[in-house]
């Protein structure tokens, strides 16, 4: 079984006095207003460096980013990201690239994850900055305009089970409480559990968390919580996976449903777990989707976080878990 | 011994429940009235099945479901299946996800067929694997199955699966199609490409199988194929059409309860040749929350709801009969004592203001002091004038009377009389009902038209809470929806447990439940919200009607009693308030009254809506729904248009402003008479 907690993971001085010891050919990053997904793009070091604008957080085309950047409209995160990589010569496979996930709306970060893995990438770093703080403290608006849908995210739609008598719902609770209440009514007739960011980024923030979080509990019910560390993915994919496998043991999961609503390090975390242990199953991940996005909604930069993710430990991972009959899902 | 704490209303969605559940808290009005016998189903006739958020479709159609037959009949299910008709094939869409049938860089068509094709093996191992179940030890069942297997292989258009001999193959067979659909979809994302062999075209498995069972085996040759597709709001427009196809081309012994929120209706359109399915002709529908709204039966139906809870909890004790009264559960609720001139309610006024003056006469006394200075009120010359009056209003152990005689010469104000004189002449009349209510025939129908809303405004006048208390009052408020009537008991029941209460024990103090009805007010607002860019737009044209309606019902002289109605004509409005308008009454926000209303002027009939009175509780509004008022073009453009087509400001001010001492919506211009006659006797002292 893979321990996800032993993937590297290095603390990185918002001074940037670490760039001449790091260098990559590629550096992706996905473009909005913020200082930390501003300041890390320009002080970076990589041979190319490429923007992605996300259509949903709705820039004209006088506030484009200076320097390469790539946008699309009217297509998903799939058409999004395959046309970018249509549109961009690199050879990922043979070059050494950096995802900076801060800035990036999640279903398009999780997608990118899955098209690395299918392109054959076995490994690559992502960076996540911690904001000083969310502009708005526990009221901070990041989407807006209402949820229009509760969908699947491309690439992590499953293979589901007729039967739901016993779904469960993983949801990575974050600030918006707009979105947990959406994802928690989508598939309400599944058990509820959250994953809450703790340690959280900073002290202040896991109980503007909480209280986020208290506004959405009449869609939840009787949910269990457990904790995750806001700025880890690997202890996060680890926790996943303890909490399938007790709630299995319990009760066989019928359908498993992960929604990651928190920090991009969580989303990164739910992806890798995903992509390692639920390949064939029936599980999914699922996402509400809103109308817009906000372009600017933390402050500062307080710390950030340089992540190895193992494509290839992830690839072999899936291989054995396809493999093993009898576990859940099976 | 039951725990105190827990909450029999915890479980407001029949999602949430088991099959056994939704059996133990099934409830039903009378037979011929009932929710059974409306739902037919033993009907050929399609049915669509539409109701608000939280109406019971889904317990309505899972208690259709073969998985509660199985339990209802546990002696001996074959027969019980034969009694009952039908066998109910039970399919929730949100169970499909089917919104990954789209995009990806395919055509609709390409993806209408796949999805086609998905149905036909998704319902086709449902009612396999019901039949499978139903029919295990059946010895006719054995000795045909292969028979029934082989015709079933050959509605596929390959010769590989006509060798099948039994269900469990056949149905390994499906799964394994079925997981492998699953997989060219999913894949699609990644590689541009959906490579799917379509095997069986539409109907052919969903029609198919019914008549092949029929053909085979008597057990089926009578008996109704239901098939109960739950939620279909999750469906796009082009999958309804493939749904709506089915409604229309269907096999004789095969038929559908389609289960839809208000809004979940995309498309009535079919691939027949594009025609639209008539409701009458293809299918029925059943409006539920409006059939339970209007059964005059609901307070008794919303009762036995109540009861069963708390039985299954414990809390009624073990030897409580099935049928307990309404009034039985209304004495677990703490309310005022009934009183014709709410002493009750009012007596605080005394308490708290001994010694000073009661803030509604304070607010009167202002009134009067500006219409004295500004020359806007007929009859006051001097300031001991506006003591006489106030002095005459009084009824010191009445305060709703008092708020009477206040209305009465806000009324008597805005139409130009004499306030000196019409203050004598309320005291009269207030004296004279005191003796009998009988001899003073404007006064009693003032009372018994406003007592609501003149002690909702005595209570906000007072700096108390509106007092939304009672069950009667709950399911009022429910208003055809019961899990909103579960959702203000489940507010209420934790609040009451918080306050150190034995909730169904004891009383529910009058405060648990004004917090846990406002609670349950809050979280309907929010869960009542629409979709995408609607939802916040739609919160927005509420608020402000919420807005005018509360205004009107706290001035000074409101123009309707238990106001939360409207009438409006739609035709000339814009298509966005249109549109905002129609969301509302998708969303539950807005309830249609049934009849409309007839305009005054022109014996049109407009549209009639009442604000849901779940609401009530925000907007200290009335539960109750008497008095409506007409809205203009303007008015309705200012509330309901979002992008602003008239300024609601400019509404608000004018309608209440009529009903607003001193000046009543008039301009001081108007007023000059007044004035004038002022300045000839000599103002001021």
């Amino acid at each position: 079984m893979i321990d996800f907690t032993i993937f590297y993971k290095n603390p990185l001085s918002p001074d940037f006095s670490w760039t001449p010891r790091y260098s990559w050919d590629v550096f992706v990053s996905a473009y909005n207003s913020s200082e930390r997904v501003n300041r890390v793009f320009e002080n970076v070091q990589a041979t190319s460096k490429h923007w992605l604008v996300c259509p949903e957080y709705d820039y004209s085309d006088d506030e484009m980013p200076s320097g390469n950047y790539f946008r699309a409209d009217g297509s998903n995160e799939a058409g999004f990201i395959r046309q970018f990589a249509k549109v961009t010569p690199i050879e990922w496979t043979k070059m050494t690239v950096c995802v900076d996930t801060t800035g990036f709306i999640r279903p398009y970060l999780l997608f990118l994850l899955r098209w690395l893995v299918e392109k054959g990438v076995d490994r690559f770093d992502a960076i996540y900055s911690e904001p000083v703080h969310y502009s708005e403290k526990e009221t901070t608006q990041f989407s807006s305009g209402g949820v229009k849908d509760v969908r699947q995210v491309a690439g992590f739609e499953g293979i589901h089970s007729r039967d739901g008598s016993n779904n469960v719902l993983i949801i990575g609770s974050g600030y918006d409480s707009m979105l947990i209440a959406s994802v928690a009514e989508a598939k309400d007739n599944a058990k509820k559990v959250q994953v809450l960011g703790l340690p959280s980024l900073r002290a202040d923030m896991f109980q503007e968390n909480l209280l986020r979080v208290e506004l959405a509990q009449d869609y939840l019910g009787n949910d269990e919580r457990f904790f995750a560390p806001a700025h880890d993915p690997f202890v996060t994919a680890q926790v996943i996976n303890e909490i399938v496998d007790r709630l299995n043991a319990q009760r066989r999961i019928t359908n498993l449903y992960l929604s990651p609503l928190a920090t991009k390090a969580q989303v990164l975390g739910f992806g890798l777990y995903y992509l390692a242990l639920c390949g064939k199953k029936p599980a999914s991940i699922i996402f509400p989707v809103s109308t817009r996005y906000g372009k600017e909604t933390s402050k500062g930069i307080s710390r950030i976080w340089k992540y190895t993710v193992d494509l290839a430990a992830i690839r072999k991972a899936a291989a054995k878990s396809s493999r093993i009959s009898g576990g859940w899902g099976s | 011994m039951n725990d105190p704490m827990r909450n029999p209303f915890t479980i407001t969605k029949a999602s949430d429940f088991s099959d056994r559940e939704i059996l133990e808290f099934w409830v039903d009005f009378s037979k011929s009235r009932g929710l059974y016998h409306l739902a037919k189903p033993v009907s050929a006739m399609p049915m669509l099945i539409l109701g608000g958020k939280g109406s019971g479709k889904t317990h309505l159609m899972r208690y259709f479901s073969y998985q509660l037959q199985r339990i209802r009949n546990k002696k001996s299910l074959v027969e019980g299946i034969k009694k009952e008709g039908y066998v109910g094939i039970y399919l929730r869409c949100e169970g499909l996800n089917a919104n990954r049938f789209e995009g990806k860089n395919q055509s609709d068509q390409i993806w209408c067929t796949v999805f086609e094709y998905y149905m036909e093996i998704w319902l086709a191992q449902l009612l396999l694997s019901t039949v499978r179940e139903l029919l295990d030890r059946d010895p006719a069942f054995a000795g045909k199955e292969p028979a029934i297997c082989k015709a079933i292989g050959e509605l596929f258009h390959t010769k590989k699966y006509r060798k099948l001999t039994g269900i469990d193959e056949l149905l390994s067979f499906l799964t394994s199609i079925q997981r492998a659909l699953d997989a060219a979809v999913n894949n699609c994302a990644i590689t541009d490409k959906l490579n799917v062999n379509v095997l069986a075209t539409r109907s052919r498995l969903i029609f198919g199988i019914p008549k092949i069972l029929a053909d085979q085996l008597n057990f089926f040759q009578n008996l109704q194929f239901q098939y109960l597709i739950d939620e279909i709001e999750n469906l796009s427009s082009a999958q309804q059409k493939y749904i709506n196809t089915l409604l229309r081309e269907r096999s004789e012994n095969c038929s559908f309860k389609l289960g839809a929120k208000l809004y979940g209706v995309k498309t009535y359109s079919t691939y027949s040749a594009d025609e639209e399915n008539k409701e009458g002709s293809e299918y029925e529908k059943l409006p539920l929350d409006e059939t339970l709204r209007e059964n005059p039966e609901y307070p008794r139906f919303a009762g036995k709801m109540i009861a069963r809870r708390l039985r299954e909890f414990g809390y009624l004790g073990d030897n409580s009969s099935e049928t307990v009264s309404l009034e039985k559960l209304a004495k677990y609720f703490d309310v005022p004592s009934r009183s014709r001139l709410a002493e009750t309610e009012t007596a605080f006024v005394s308490v708290k203001y001994l010694g000073r003056e009661r803030p509604y006469f304070q607010k009167l006394r202002k009134k009067l002091e500006a219409g004295l200075s500004g020359g806007t009120a007929l009859g006051l010359r001097r300031r001991r004038d506006i003591e006489e009056i106030i002095a005459a209003l009084n009824i010191p152990g009445f305060p709703l009377l008092e708020k009477v005689n206040i209305y009465l010469l806000y009324k008597e104000w805005s139409l130009g009389d004499d306030l000196k004189a019409s203050a004598k002449k309320i005291e009269a009349e207030a004296k004279a009902y005191l003796e009998n209510p009988l001899a003073a025939k404007r006064y009693s129908q003032i009372l018994s038209h406003f007592k609501a809303d003149l002690l909702a405004q005595l209570l906000r006048e007072c700096g108390r809470k509106q007092m939304y208390l009672g069950i009667e009052n709950f399911i009022i408020m429910s208003s055809g929806l019961p899990r909103n009537l579960l959702n203000i008991l489940k507010h209420i029941f934790t609040w009451s447990v918080f306050n150190g209460e034995r909730p169904f024990r004891d009383k529910i103090s009058m405060d648990a439940q004004i917090s846990g009805v406002m609670q349950a007010a809050d979280w309907f607002f929010a869960d009542a919200n629409a979709k995408g860019a609607d939802g916040p737009k739609v919160q927005d044209c509420i608020s402000r009607l919420a807005e005018l309606f509360r205004e009107i019902r706290y001035s000074d002289k409101p123009a309707e009693c238990s106001l939360s109605t409207f009438s409006v004509y739609l035709a000339p409005l814009s298509l966005e308030a249109r549109h905002m308008i129609e969301v509302a009454e998708q969303y539950s926000l807005l309830i249609r009254v049934k009849r409309g209303a007839r305009d005054r002027n022109t014996m049109r009939i407009d549209c009639k809506f009442q604000l849901n009175p779940m609401l009530a509780p925000r907007w200290d509004l009335p539960v109750a729904r008497r008095g409506a008022i007409a809205l203009s073009q303007i008015e309705a453009e200012s509330i309901f248009n979002p992008s602003g087509g008239a300024d609601f400001d400019v509404t608000k001010k004018t309608r209440v402003g009529r009903m607003t001492a001193p000046l009543f919506g008039k301009s001081r211009s108007v007023d000059k008479h007044v004035q004038g006659e002022n300045l000839l006797f000599g103002m001021e002292e």
